[in-house]
């Protein structure tokens, strides 16, 4: 069986040399966010560690986390896909169809009890009839293929916040995977879809240290999501000193000022884009001149328009401009006590006419 | 502002029908008080650190909502182009802003040190007999009704319970939505990790906290416009010198409120 092989052995049978493994590895650490004293760990975790079993579910999803994740570049998505991990059922890449599809699934769960690792794309439907597979509806087929698993992965902010398909008014009733799964660990990993590298390192994360990534409060590994976009944007000199695009063909956007007036959500979202970037580190969309539109956060979909600073009403999926609605309310207040002003002043004149 | 002046003694104040509060705070110091003619008395209402408190944080409001704007919506910057390097605009207006939410803050904490220090009217108690009762009687008051409200040297327990939810529970929310922001980009550090449940108590996202805080800072603004005409409208009624109480600390009032405090004593 392949499984049986260590994932050197796997990287040596396709042909690399040991030195492109060792720089595999290395690029792997450093993915992964650790000292290049570390890679080592790496190395020795590769040379000696079987290939994870995946098992890929997608719910209500639009397929871009698969693509994004098979564009990773670092580690290279073939030897990702082919080395570190066994993708023993995808929806999107296994050659199976129909009850082969569903007999490997069920091998899978059998042979790799407790080992697997389950990925989910997209949101569940609260409402059965939106979405079966194999005759089974999502919940159901979810919550069957996660009991056996050793942890879930919800790549994307559908699997993560519920995303798009959430959005109001959530026709489906669209719940992210941790209203689903109680009782194994899940792994958040948004966006929309998320970097390939941080979905790829997330999985390296396991394979070399053989436990969980450190998480956030909001179950997101801390080592992508620690900062906001903000934090690490190449165009924050220009915020701090105040020089903003107005609109999108001034003067200071091609001189590359700060996105804020025109509706960057990077203040207020958690994600690495600014330090991993897109396409293996090219760019990504505000070094590209458009704002964030904060894909990573929940409900980001109803945090808009994109490209117009506003305000959540808290509690409600309503946004609003806070300064000209807050003028108002100061301005009807103003307009309110002046008129109260004139009533007090009849009123005393009155009382005043009727002490004579 | 109007000068304290002392009204026609012979002719007692209409509005005064001489209701007693019946909120009773007797076991609070009571103000002292100089009698400056057979019927009037001036008594020293706002203690100077009620004063002091009231003053800085009118400044550190003014400055906070102005730098807050600006940190919204930056209405101006530099017309030329230029180079990051040469400006700090946003810089300093954030600096500003942090500065003056720091007094902010101080200033807010040493009131409520004298809240249970101060006078009966550095205080109030909505759990006390009659506050509700006579909040009503306030609101028809200020309806232009017929009522029976007192009159209050100190705030009138509408007045109170605006400060409760303006100046105490708003002040609340907007230091701790942001202090979360202030420490957002070190999430590990103590005071970073010491404000995690902030986000989780306000909806678990980064920008559900900044609309809050965005949000509240109007509600202050609101507070303020109803505050500032009250006060105005109060001087303007009982001609008792409330515009300059908070500078001077004395409001001039009838010795019919001396007699209140001992009628509460016995
Ligand atoms: S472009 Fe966006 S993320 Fe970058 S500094 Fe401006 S507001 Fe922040």
């Amino acid at each position: 069986m392949k499984q049986e092989k260590t994932i050197l052995q796997e990287v040596l049978d396709r042909g690399f040399s040991r030195r492109d493994f060792l720089k595999m590895c290395t690029a792997l650490a450093a993915t992964l966010g650790l000292d290049y004293s570390q890679t080592n760990k790496v190395v020795n975790a590769m040379e000696t560690k079987k290939r994870v079993p995946v098992i890929w579910l997608q719910m209500q999803d639009c397929t871009g986390c698969s693509e994004s994740f098979i564009r990773s570049s670092q580690p290279k998505t073939e030897s990702v896909l082919l080395e570190m991990i066994s993708l023993e059922y995808s929806e999107v890449l296994s050659a199976p169809s129909g009850h082969y599809a569903e007999k490997s699934i069920k091998d899978v769960m059998e042979k790799y009890k407790g080992e697997y690792i389950v990925v989910v794309e997209g949101s569940i439907p609260s409402n059965d009839i939106y979405l079966m597979i194999a005759g089974k509806s999502a919940r159901k087929e979810l919550e069957h293929v996660c009991e056996n698993a050793a942890a879930v992965l919800a790549y994307g902010s559908c699997s993560s916040w519920g995303g798009v398909a959430a959005a109001k008014p959530n026709p489906t009733g669209a719940v992210p995977v941790t209203d689903i799964i109680k009782n194994k660990p899940v792994i958040v990993v948004p966006g929309c879809p998320p970097i390939a590298e941080v979905m790829t390192g997330v999985i390296a994360h396991y394979v070399t240290f053989g436990v969980l990534p450190e998480l956030d409060h909001l179950g997101r590994p801390k080592a992508f999501y620690r900062h906001r976009i903000h934090d690490k944007c190449n165009r924050r000199a220009y915020f701090d000193a105040g020089l903003f695009v107005e609109n999108f063909d001034d003067e200071g956007s091609k001189q590359g000022y700060c996105l804020y007036k025109v509706g960057c959500k990077g203040p207020t979202t958690y994600n690495s884009c600014a330090e991993m970037r897109w396409n293996g580190g090219v760019s990504y969309p505000i070094q590209s001149g458009n704002p964030c539109i904060g894909c990573s956060e929940k409900d980001f979909w109803d945090n808009g328009p994109f490209f117009t600073r506003v305000a959540k009403i808290p509690g409600t999926q309503t946004t609003i401009n806070p300064d000209v609605v807050g003028a108002a309310v100061v301005g009807a207040t103003i307009a309110g006590v002046a008129a109260h002003g004139a009533l007090t002043a009849l009123d005393k004149k009155k009382k005043e006419s009727k002490d004579k | 502002m109007s000068i304290p002046t002392i009204p026609n003694s012979n002719k007692p104040n209409v509005h005064h029908e001489h209701i007693h509060s019946k909120i009773d705070l007797s076991h609070r110091p009571e103000a002292s008080y100089e009698t400056v003619s057979d019927s009037m008395i001036k008594i020293y209402v706002w203690e100077l650190p009620v004063r002091i408190f009231h003053w800085v944080n009118a400044l550190a409001i003014l400055l906070l909502m102005v730098t807050g704007i600006y940190i919204g919506n930056p209405f101006v910057s530099a017309s030329v182009q230029e180079d990051a390097y040469y400006s700090m605009l946003m810089g300093w207006v954030r600096y500003i802003h942090f500065f003056s939410a720091f007094v902010f803050i101080a200033n807010l904490i040493f009131r409520w040190y004298w809240v249970f220090k101060g006078n009966k009217y550095a205080t109030s108690n909505p759990l006390k007999r009659g506050f509700w009762s006579e909040t009503f009687e306030t609101v028809k008051f200020y309806a232009l009704m017929k009522n029976k409200k007192p009159h209050y040297v100190g705030h009138n327990p509408l007045a109170q319970l605006a400060y409760w939810i303006f100046i105490g529970l708003g002040s609340i929310v907007l230091i701790i939505t942001g202090l979360f922001l202030y420490v957002e980009p070190q999430p590990e550090s103590l005071f970073g990790s010491a404000f995690i449940w902030t986000s989780l108590l306000f909806g678990g996202d980064s920008f559900t906290v900044r609309s809050l805080h965005h949000l509240v800072a109007w509600g202050i603004m609101v507070f303020i416009v109803i505050h500032v005409y009250l006060s105005f409208r109060e001087d303007w009624l009982e001609k008792n010198g409330t515009m300059s109480s908070i500078v001077t600390g004395f409001k001039t009032e009838s010795k019919h409120v001396i007699e209140d405090q001992h009628d509460e004593e016995k």
